[in-house]
């Protein structure tokens, strides 16, 4: 399995620790695999829950009418990509 | 709660849609409501595992043992604004006589230009609240649905009011929420009802009339992420052509501490299943949840 870049063990800790994942490690998280759904079993509370985390963190808020959407939630990887494009702070 | 609702055949079918629309629609209230007799009688025949659910919530609710008329009078009312709910959504509401009680709590957060949830239940009916949104010069609302469980529900609602259709969001994506956040910013209410569980819904233990069963925490954590208060809002159906729309004001605001976090929402899911509670004791006919609600059938 392909590590994870710095940046995205950051975004994973975050991830962690505004979801309270106790049973989950940051640095285990499979980068490609998905976050909702199968994966790492997230819903859509824990989707705003981490907009409102990565609005505070980085800066800038995830729109709902952002077609990109799908993509950007897809995986740990394509977020982290998204936030290093996307962030002022 | 058990999560068997989910599972319940679905008897809103294409056809009996149909049905009921055009029976509604072109034959009329009161002849329609003359056939609720035998369509009620039916079901308390045929539906052996809902006059079990009816019979187990009306011992509870009624405290002494339901016979036969009681029943069949939980039916009837169940049928009932299931065949008003097609009035209320083609917003025929001159059929009606409403009573809104504690309508000052809506009407300020009206006023307020913030959104907040308006927290409802399957007691009674939700839909009599159209009638206080035609009353009122602006009512923004949305609806969050779980479409998936709601296949009939949503394509009577298409059927009957297409914009009413649009107004639903659909809970799923991962993107849904942050259109909920979106809209209550613009002072949006968004309706959701509390007291279903659906498979992946995280839940919490609530005492509900003496017993322990789960609750979703969705709607109450939605408020405490988004900082909004929560309305309570019951439609209860009063026999005839009758229905009292309360409101109350749950929460300003809920707060939660990161290391108490699943204690505090316990406690304020529990102040809604009070609130359910007393609301099913005023009005004990409109429960309209007709599954095993407190998991007494589980193994």
């Amino acid at each position: 399995m392909q590590p994870l870049s710095p940046f995205e063990l950051e975004v994973a800790r975050l991830l962690v620790d505004t979801l309270h994942l106790e049973d989950v490690k940051p640095e285990e998280i499979a980068p490609e695999e998905p976050l909702f759904g199968e994966g790492l079993g997230l819903d859509s509370i824990d989707a705003l829950e981490l907009a409102l985390a990565i609005s505070k963190t980085y800066g800038f808020q995830l729109r709902s009418d952002d077609k990109e959407n799908r993509r950007v939630f897809a995986s740990l990887r394509a977020l982290s990509q998204h936030i290093q494009q996307q962030r002022v702070l | 709660m058990s999560r068997n609702w989910a599972r319940l055949p679905e008897r809103g079918s294409p056809l009996a849609l149909w049905l009921i629309r055009s029976i509604a629609l072109y034959l009329g209230r009161p002849v329609a409501r003359l056939l609720l007799y035998p369509i009620t009688l039916y079901f308390l025949i045929a539906a052996g595992d809902a006059r079990r659910s009816s019979r187990r919530y009306l011992r509870r609710a009624l405290g002494r043992e339901p016979g036969w008329p009681q029943l069949f009078r939980h039916i009837h009312w169940f049928s009932a604004t299931i065949l008003d709910r097609v009035y209320f959504l083609t917003g025929r509401l001159d059929h009606f006589q409403i009573e809104i009680v504690g309508g000052q709590a809506i009407l300020d957060q009206l006023r307020s230009g913030r959104g907040c949830i308006l927290l409802g239940s399957h007691l009674g009916s939700f839909e009599a609240l159209r009638a206080v949104g035609a009353s009122l010069p602006d009512f923004p609302i949305k609806i969050l649905m779980n479409v998936e469980h709601n296949r009939a529900l949503t394509r009577l609602f298409e059927a009957l009011n297409p914009e009413l259709a649009r107004a639903i969001i659909p809970i799923g994506r991962p993107e849904t929420l942050l259109a909920v956040q979106e809209s209550v910013s613009r002072g949006c209410l968004i309706g959701a009802l509390g007291d279903r569980v659906a498979q992946d819904d995280k839940t919490v233990r609530c005492q509900f009339f003496g017993r322990e069963t789960a609750f979703p925490i969705g709607p109450i954590l939605l408020a405490a992420l988004m900082e909004c208060p929560v309305v309570l809002c019951f439609g209860l159906y009063r026999g005839g052509n009758r229905y009292d729309v309360h409101f109350e004001k749950l929460a300003e605001k809920i707060a939660l501490e990161p290391r108490r976090r699943q204690e505090q929402l316990g406690v304020w899911v529990q102040r809604y299943a009070d609130r359910l509670e007393h609301y099913a004791r005023l009005a004990p006919y409109n429960w309209f949840n007709f599954y095993d609600y407190w998991s007494e059938d589980a193994p």
